[in-house]
């Protein structure tokens, strides 16, 4: 009789000791976005500007806004207002264009729960809160709310730490209109951007980031505005070369 | 002497019994202790709302502002006739997996799992222009010997870090970087990274060769799931577009090509950037643009 069951026994306490969670210790209190961190950003990145290159790197002309498909009429006769002489204002450097500039980023935290954004080109800073409170006026980087995206855990019972890895998701809301390019192409103040970042080492040790944009705007556009954006890693922080726009 | 083997037979099942049951509950734990994997099933639509002239119509002759590249590369490129296309030999050629996901056509991925244990076997990627049909191992298998066939796709194997699938590729054929004659070698080789968030892939490449570039081209661009994605066969057959003597192959030999700097002129360029190179790519060569 023994013989028959032990096996299936056997099964049913090793399946239960497998799926048992560790042993329970006093509740922790609960850890910062800092300490909870799923990626480490923090550094200085430097923009590689690899495509785009003619819509980026120079200001395009006029009434060209190839490649911003989703833009509707109303937002094409906006951009056929701008005038080459408005080139340098801080409207190209909002939260929904900021990171297609050619810039270097300076990122660190302020304190456990807020991330600062830091650009060269057009001295802008971005503050990401992980436990947002007051949302403030509209502004030019307007009010985000982050929020780690951490692995996905494996099925069943946690075990253990939570697999290590993931993303950050920034929410960006209540933001003055601005410009998604250097001539002009709008976006508007009912704008939500979302934005994931994410980061990894190449084969030869780089460091980069890739910082994928989703840009909403009901007024300009017909769908989402989705482009992607990568940083290498710098260590040498010397070529951090602050330029100044022109204030709106 | 009967009781005797039923004894020991009655032993070897109950032995058997175990051997199933430890093997049912390792299985049970290894399954728990495995990493969550991405799921990347589903039809994919390129999104274009980046570089779309290079990627759709076609890039300009004489256009390498941004990239890595050796001289090397900048001196095939410029010995480059478009008109090489036309040649039936080249007319039905895919793109390279260094390139396809840049290229038009809708993605479709779909796993192969074995049948009796559904472990993850291969990653298969299908983009329609071209039937550009790749295989991504996920089995642990390592890469053939470098005298292996090279083909358009490659060899490429993968895993998971966390949310995000890695691919190795080797074994390509001699490609392109960009469609206006700037070559890749075939000893480049790709990383790739698909990053998943919500219904947009982002899709990071970092091609490496040693003749072609001076450092890793690093690219990124996105897909957009397809709640209603369809798969379209693309047959392609050679025909003569140009009646041409054997053997023939259209080219520029070196300095006579004159559609060089026709891409800075329209667009006010400086030729200097035009012709590439890493430092292009970085936001102080703007200050050379002034």
């Amino acid at each position: 009789m023994f013989r028959c069951c032990a096996p299936g026994f056997a099964l049913f306490v090793a399946a239960a000791v497998c799926a048992q969670p560790p042993a329970r210790a006093r509740p922790e209190p609960p850890k910062s976005a800092r300490e909870s961190a799923a990626i480490d950003l923090t550094g200085q990145w430097v923009s590689i500007v690899n495509e785009d290159w003619r819509w980026r790197m120079v200001t395009p002309p006029k009434g060209d806004y190839t490649s911003v498909q989703p833009l509707n009429a109303a937002g094409r006769a906006v951009a056929d207002k701008w005038e080459p002489s408005e080139d340098g204002s801080c409207r190209a450097y909002g939260a929904a264009g900021l990171m297609r500039m050619p810039t270097r980023l300076r990122i660190d935290w302020e304190g456990d729960n807020v991330l600062i954004v830091r650009t060269d080109a057009g001295e802008q800073v971005r503050h990401l809160q992980f436990n947002p409170k007051i949302e403030g006026e509209p502004s030019l980087q307007g009010h985000s709310v982050a929020s780690w995206q951490h692995t996905v855990p494996p099925p069943g019972p946690p075990r253990g730490a939570p697999p290590p890895g993931g993303s950050l998701k920034v929410v960006t809301n209540r933001l003055v209109a601005g410009w998604l390019r250097k001539n002009g192409v709008p976006y508007s103040a009912d704008t939500t951007l979302t934005e994931y970042y994410d980061r990894f080492a190449a084969p030869n040790g780089d460091e980069w980031l890739v910082v994928t944009t989703i840009v909403e705007d009901p007024q300009y556009l017909t769908g989402r505005f989705i482009t992607s954006s990568h940083f290498r890693r710098e260590k040498d922080r010397s070529k951090w070369n602050p330029k100044p726009c022109r204030p709106l | 002497m009967c009781r005797v083997r039923a004894r020991k037979a009655g032993e070897v099942v109950g032995q058997l019994r175990w051997v199933t049951a430890a093997t049912l509950v390792f299985g049970l734990c290894a399954s728990l202790g495995a990493n969550a994997q991405l799921n990347l099933v589903g039809y994919w639509d390129p999104i274009f709302h980046e570089d779309v002239e290079e990627r759709i119509p076609g890039p300009s002759i004489g256009d390498y502002l941004g990239l890595p590249i050796s001289d090397a590369a900048r001196w095939r490129a410029e010995s480059w006739d478009a008109s090489l296309l036309s040649l039936p030999e080249h007319q039905c050629k895919p793109h390279p997996s260094t390139y396809g996901f840049r290229g038009v056509g809708t993605l479709r991925m779909w796993e192969e799992r074995d049948r009796v244990s559904q472990e993850l076997v291969k990653i298969h990627t299908h983009i329609q222009w071209q039937a550009q049909h790749r295989e991504i191992w996920m089995d642990g298998r390592a890469h053939p010997p470098e005298y292996a066939q090279h083909t358009w796709q490659g060899f490429s194997t993968g895993h998971f870090e966390g949310d995000v699938l890695v691919v190795y590729t080797t074994h390509l054929k001699a490609g392109w970087m960009r469609r206006n004659g700037l070559p890749l070698s075939d000893r480049a080789t790709m990383t790739d990274r698909f990053y998943r968030h919500g219904d947009v892939l982002t899709h990071v490449s970092i091609v490496e060769d040693p003749v072609y570039l001076t450092e890793p081209l690093v690219k990124t661009n996105g897909f957009l799931l397809s709640q209603n994605g369809t798969m379209t066969p693309y047959p392609c057959e050679t025909v003569i577009e140009i009646v041409r003597p054997p053997g023939y192959v259209p080219h520029y030999l070196p300095g006579k090509n004159p559609f060089l700097t026709e891409f800075a002129t329209q667009h006010h360029l400086p030729v200097e950037a035009t012709r590439g190179g890493a430092e292009t790519a970085l936001p102080e060569f703007m200050e050379k643009l002034k």
